[in-house]
């Protein structure tokens, strides 16, 4: 499908019907235009969240590390009067720990406000769906359920992670199944 | 659901609510005019706004309630038990219809045609006595027939304003005009024509009458706030009061900063105590449940009981009042169930046919005590015993040491019921425990106290609020956690050389020896990071954390600690709750996050078990056996001699460098947490260590009378139960000494602590003095 004028206007109700309610639900009517992808540096590979879902970026984090947590948990971090869970994105895919600083993406799901951790963050591409393909088969199983397919970009491509399923209690179960 | 029925669904509850406290009252004073008239309005009010919002059921069914409410007001019917019974039956019905309003938004399909015929039928000896029965009827269908009109017409427009001959109800004229409201509605409408007139204006008129009072005091000076926003509020001052902390600890050294800092601070501190005090409600919220509960219970019961309530206004955190409402009801129920007798076995014991069954709520320091107490049969303690070990619950050994205290708590444990049969009051074996598992889950404490013959008494004891906690903050793992105050009972610190005769194993499982009982210990580092190797006793400073939480006693090993903080307690997400150690996250005065420790679970987790109970218990016995021949004093050392403390008058003790003491001319004084302490110094113990500024002394913080003083002394050396002692011929008891472990023990006399100089020119007379000294 060709973005033109028309599909602007829906990304803009889109963005509104996000704002209120159903985050899943937009997610479909989202896929048939212009995106805006806030991008995300994770060793060499370029991750893109949709910016609705986004409610601030916090950089150099540090998060407090809670024993006996699930491999994923990358911590806690104080945020705004309320103590945020973190997902460690390099944990969550089984990559070495990073040293130094690290990004943390403020994210809201439907199961509640959480955290991600993440190298850098980028800026922010505004990508369509025309350039969007499903994830290939090729990828093991638990990616295949992180990652919500590829943005063709030029020179790269931009892995979409779907923060519904990024969301701690929703991994936790994923874990146990 | 739109506002107006959201409006008019808290109001009606609020009605009702007063309805309730007035019915029970009512029993006692059938004829107070004034409980008739209240009553009489609550129903009143949520007829007349049913009808315009439409609710018919609702309305049928309030309308039932007001006719009979009419004849009682107007003295042709007496409100004898059974008129009151009915009312009550008429209060439950109206309740469950605005709760179905309430969650489904339509007030359900239900028939209420045998209440609205019991209500009815109550009615009767009153028709049959009074001529003007007639009317009566007649006013009620002409006003059921009536269509119900809006406030302001603009609700309902397309109703048929023709049948309301009347001029539109204007509002403001309706609320002031309250004296319209004298002329009762019923007798307003003795003929059916004025009737059919009166009922609009009535149902105007009533809700602005019923709002009249509330909008001429209460309103202008209250407000209904929702009260997740009141949480809302707690976590923003929590958070600000973190904020103050780290900008205090940031500007200490900016002279510049000091008042805007220092303002700061006392600003936050207010307005913590403000937000704390909007979320206090008092107990009376919950106990005015309780008089139906005891009316209803005692009559399907049999039994004769007086409610005495005490202590109304104590005031405490109202999701910890939500938290006690079910504690509460059960101990009410339990006591009018296993508690109070039925009236002849009260009169064959020479008791009052009557029983007692009292409420007593205070407040008491950061605690508020709720009692439930009967001058019922009490608890037989042999019942008990035998009740236990038929149930598994303790060996038949362990039951012979415990003393009856020990034994009256087993009724808390799972499963343990001693009801003969069981009835649908209680006695299905999920009683106390539940009792105790919710109170201990808002951090509170219960126990039972009762004398056979004579009646029981349950106790609670609740923290005034949850949301901030006095907390210690420990270290383990290079990390830091805060222990809930709650559970603990005392520290030991076991220096690194002595850790390898002071931790004794049987096995892997370490124990320690406090006060010649074994205490099992846990290692913190070892419990959350297992599979680690982490460093031996010996290569560190441990401190052992005594903890009893469910009865369930260890020691917790930390490596480190750091002073004691009040925390505010923030959730953890799902995921994390899930590992069970944790009760909640807390944000540290330097800003770093700390995990809260749950002791309950760590003790479960450690396995620590239940059964260990009976044995611990067993132990304490003794501990309180030994008390009970005399008070327990603290054995000190100072300079080499022992001396007794009342164990009683200690508040804290505390170590700090010998530098931190100061003197007005030469009374040695501390200034602890921002107040002057006197510290006494007889066994000389600030002399020996004065020429080194970095000794450490002891100093123990006694109360005497109303007062506080300081005690230095250089070892602290144990708690042990004091014994009397005689004089030789005269067999009077001596004063001043002690047996303490079989020496003879000086007792220290707090009294003999010289005070401070008073008034106001004294104290500006020290703060030279310590100043030139200092």
């Amino acid at each position: 499908m060709e973005p033109d004028s028309g599909d602007n206007g829906m990304s803009t109700v889109a963005g509104a019907l996000a704002s209120t309610a159903s985050i899943n639900r937009k997610e479909k009517a989202v896929a048939a235009s212009l995106v805006e992808m806030c991008t995300v540096h994770l060793g060499s590979t370029l991750f893109g969240v949709p910016i609705t879902h986004i409610l601030e970026i916090v950089g150099a984090a540090r998060p407090q590390p809670v024993p006996l947590a699930p491999v994923f948990v990358g911590g806690l971090v104080h945020y705004r009067g309320d103590v945020l869970t973190t997902v460690s994105l390099r944990q969550l895919l089984n990559m070495p720990p990073k040293e130094g600083r690290q990004d943390l993406l403020v994210l809201e799901s439907a199961g509640g406000i959480f955290g991600l951790l993440v190298d850098s963050v980028g800026e922010v591409l505004t990508v369509s769906s025309a350039d969007h393909e499903p994830n290939p088969s090729i990828l093991d199983e638990r990616r295949r359920v992180l990652f919500a397919g590829a943005y063709k970009l030029k020179d790269t491509l931009l892995v979409m992670l779907d923060p519904e399923q990024l969301e701690p209690m929703r991994l936790s179960a994923a874990r146990a199944a | 659901m739109d506002e107006l029925t959201r409006e008019f669904l808290i109001e009606s509850q609020e009605g009702l609510d007063r309805m309730e406290r007035c019915l029970t009252d009512l029993e006692e004073r059938p004829q107070d005019a004034g409980l008739i008239g209240d009553i009489f309005r609550s129903v009143h009010t949520i007829k007349g706004t049913t009808g315009f919002l439409g609710f018919k059921r609702l309305e049928k069914l309030a309308h039932a309630g007001e006719n009979l409410l009419g004849l009682v007001r107007e003295g042709k019917l007496i409100a004898n038990r059974e008129v009151i019974t009915g009312l009550l039956q008429l209060l439950d019905g109206l309740r469950s219809i605005l709760k179905t309003i309430e969650t489904e938004d339509a007030e359900g399909e239900g028939e209420d045609v045998v209440l609205i015929g019991r209500l009815e039928e109550l009615q009767l000896p009153a028709q049959a006595a009074v001529k003007q029965l007639a009317h009566a009827k007649v006013s009620a269908q002409a006003s059921s027939a009536a269509p119900p009109v809006p406030p302001a017409a603009e609700i309902k427009p397309k109703l048929p304003l023709a049948e309301a001959p009347a001029p539109t109800p204007d509002p403001d004229q309706g609320a002031p005009g309250t004296t319209a409201s004298t002329q009762g509605p019923v007798t307003a409408s003795e003929s059916a024509p004025v009737a059919a007139l009166s009922t609009p204006a009535e149902a105007e008129n009533d809700p602005a009458r019923q709002r009249a009072p509330i909008v001429g005091t209460a309103a202008e000076s209250t407000l209904r706030v929702d009260v997740t926003l009141l949480n809302r509020m707690m976590n923003l001052v929590g958070e600000l009061v973190l904020t103050r902390n780290q900008v205090l600890q940031a500007t200490s050294a900016d002279p510049n900063m000091t008042l805007l800092s220092r303002r700061l601070d006392m600003v936050t501190a207010d307005l913590r105590e403000s937000v704390m005090k909007a979320r206090m409600q008092p107990v009376s919220n919950i106990f005015s449940k309780m008089p139906r509960i005891v009316r209803d219970l005692s009559q399907s019961l049999g039994r004769r009981v007086r409610l005495q309530v005490e202590g109304q206004d104590t005031e405490l955190d109202k999701s910890l009042l939500e938290a006690i409402k079910d504690p509460l009801t059960h101990a009410v129920r339990n006591s009018l169930d296993h508690g109070i007798e039925l009236p002849d076995v009260r009169l064959a014991a020479g008791k009052n046919p009557e029983g007692i069954l009292k409420l007593r709520a205070a407040q008491e320091g950061s605690h508020v005590i709720i009692e439930v107490s009967d001058d019922g049969a009490g608890i037989n303690v042999d019942r008990v015993r035998q009740k236990a070990i038929e149930r598994g619950l303790i060996t038949v050994e362990r039951a012979a040491h415990l003393a009856e205290r020990e034994l009256l708590q087993l009724i808390f444990l799972p499963g343990f019921s001693t009801a003969a049969a069981v009835t649908n009051v209680s006695g299905r074996g999920v009683g106390m425990d539940v009792v105790r598992t919710n109170v201990e889950k808002i951090g509170g404490k219960v126990e039972i106290d009762s004398r056979t013959g004579k009646g029981t008494t349950l106790r609670m004891r609740i923290p005034l609020t949850l949301a901030i906690i006095p907390a210690l903050i420990v270290r383990s793992v290079n990390q830091s956690f805060a222990l809930p105050q709650g559970a603990l009972s005392e520290l030991v610190h076991i220096p690194p050389e002595q850790a390898a005769t002071a931790i004794e194993w049987i096995e892997n499982a370490p124990l320690y020896r406090l006060r010649g009982k074994l205490l099992p210990l846990v290692f913190l580092d070892r419990l959350l990071m297992p599979g680690v190797e982490h460093k031996m006793a010996t290569e560190r400073d441990n401190f052992i954390a005594v903890l009893d939480p469910d009865g369930r006693r260890f020691g917790l090993v930390v490596d480190g600690l750091a002073d004691p903080e009040e925390i505010v307690v923030k959730p953890l997400s799902a995921v994390l709750k899930y590992i069970g150690l944790f009760s909640g996250a807390t944000v540290l005065g330097n800003a770093d996050l700390a995990l809260i420790l749950d002791p309950g679970s760590i003790a479960m987790k450690a396995g620590i078990a239940m059964r260990e109970e009976g044995l611990v218990q067993a132990a304490e016995t003794e501990v309180e056996a030994d008390a009970a021949k005399g008070l327990e004093y603290l054995l000190v050392e100072a300079a080499g001699r022992q001396a007794a403390v009342p164990l009683t008058e200690v508040l804290r003790i505390e170590q700090l460098p010998v530098s931190r003491i100061e003197y007005i001319g030469y009374r040695p004084v501390l200034n602890f947490e921002g107040q002057l302490l006197p510290v006494e110094d007889s066994g000389g113990v600030l002399a020996a260590v004065q020429d080194n500024p970095k000794a450490q002394i002891i100093v123990v913080v006694c109360r005497e009378g109303n007062r506080h003083v300081g005690i230095a002394v250089s070892h602290v050396l144990d708690v042990a139960a004091g014994g009397d002692l005689f004089e030789a011929g005269t067999a009077q008891r001596t004063g001043g000494v002690t047996l303490l472990k079989n020496r003879v023990t000086g007792v220290v006399d707090l009294g003999g602590v010289a005070p401070l100089p008073a008034g106001e020119q004294a104290s500006a007379e020290w703060s030279q003095t310590v100043g030139t000294m200092a």
